[in-house]
């Protein structure tokens, strides 16, 4: 299959922005994909598959992240990610 | 609560309380109702609305002083009023010589006697010990004990997923061997788990391809433990994919009602387990301090984050 390149933009809704539990949500989902994913704000990158990497972007609620996925199964991947953010990571 | 009988006073404590059986020695099955010592003092004075009939009777020096005030006839009388509450024994502190009384309706009443030279302050200490021990509910389970910097660790898991390996470079690192693949397990009063091993097996371990091997000649005799405090379970698995990334949310599992730490740990080739499983053990160790690193660091970005919706937003 050719190599896809997906990206996204999503807000974050949920009301204490991407601290530990939304954090290790997202690396869960990203590590059973085998693509290339990461997420960028304010000019930091980091990969979607790092705990400590998605704790330090600052992604507080609000704010605009920018997801980009690159590799055979980036589609679904990005579909994934983005069922997380649209839940609001499932949080109250 | 297990019931226990005098014969498993005896069994475990013959040595340790110094007993010895002076009458009574065909009736040691009977059981112990009540798991704990009275001292009859107040039942010889003829005195039985209230009397702790269903626990060991302990004959100290205020028992042997009080019956040497009473006549002959009054003494009798006395002790058989105690004998006729069905007592579950009798034990004579001090060594003192049992009174030709005791001997005799011990033999009629069918009650154990016997004697120890302890002192009855220091005899009640031993024995409460002893028989909160002996009464504590108790179960084998499957899984390796280590005590590792004074954190008691049991490792679970599938057979072949290197239970034994991983006791086994742990026990290289100086920590130390309490039970390796079957391991008992205890409720004590103060709602600890309290694990030991079986003592056929103890401080033997099996390693795939080497056979039996016993740790402390191997490794000296700081290299193992009679027994330790669980403080942390530790299940070893094989990958899944759904492991704990953060640690903000620890999961508890229930051993014998009580509610322990418990850390699911992914194996793969590589992974140096005994590393992983000495930092969980001081992780642990921290926790109890008081200190939860992963909750912290949640807590202080959910803070700056949260701030910054005041900033931007």
């Amino acid at each position: 299959m050719a190599e896809t390149a997906v990206l996204k933009k999503f807000k974050v809704t949920n009301e204490y922005g991407i601290h530990a539990r939304p954090a290790a949500l997202l690396v869960k989902a990203a590590g059973k994909y085998e693509c290339d994913i990461f997420i960028e704000k304010d000019g930091n990158k980091v990969s979607c598959k790092s705990i400590m990497g998605l704790m330090t972007i600052e992604g507080y609620p609000g704010s605009i992240l920018k997801v980009s996925a690159s590799g055979s199964d980036a589609h679904d991947a990005m579909a994934e990610i983005e069922e997380l953010f649209v839940n609001k990571f499932y949080e109250d | 609560m297990t019931t226990i009988t005098v014969q498993d006073l005896w069994d475990e404590g013959a040595e340790r309380l110094s007993l010895s059986i002076i009458a009574g020695e065909q009736h040691m099955d009977r059981k112990i109702p009540e798991i704990a010592m009275n001292r009859p003092g107040l039942a010889l004075t003829g005195f039985f609305q209230y009397f702790a009939n269903q626990r060991i009777q302990i004959f100290g020096l205020a028992e042997f002083t009080y019956l040497k005030s009473l006549s002959d006839k009054e003494k009798r009388q006395r002790l058989e009023g105690l004998f006729e509450q069905q007592i579950p024994g009798i034990v004579i502190t001090r060594n003192r010589k049992a009174p030709a009384e005791i001997l005799e309706l011990a033999e009629r009443f069918k009650v154990p006697v016997m004697r120890t030279s302890l002192v009855t302050m220091n005899f009640v200490n031993e024995c409460t010990v002893l028989l909160e021990k002996l009464s504590a509910p108790r179960e084998r389970i499957q899984g390796t004990t280590m005590e590792v910097m004074g954190i008691g660790v049991l490792l679970r898991g599938d057979p072949g997923i290197g239970k034994s390996e991983t006791a086994l470079s742990l026990i290289e690192r100086g920590y130390s061997l309490v039970s390796d693949d079957v391991t008992e397990i205890r409720r004590t009063t103060r709602g600890r788990i309290v694990c030991w091993a079986n003592e056929v097996t103890r401080y033997h371990m099996e390693i795939r391809g080497l056979g039996i091997i016993h740790v402390p000649s191997l490794f000296g005799v700081a290299s193992i433990r009679r027994q330790t405090e669980l403080d942390i379970v530790i299940d070893l698995k094989k990958p899944s994919g759904d492991e704990d990334r953060t640690g903000v949310n620890p999961e508890n599992i229930e051993l014998m009602g009580v509610e322990i730490p418990c850390i699911r740990l992914p194996v793969r080739s590589g992974r140096d387990m005994a590393n992983i499983v000495e930092v969980a053990a001081l992780n642990q160790k921290l926790k109890e301090l008081g200190h939860d690193a992963a909750k912290e660091l949640d807590d202080k970005i959910i803070n700056r984050l949260t701030k910054g919706r005041v900033q931007h937003g």
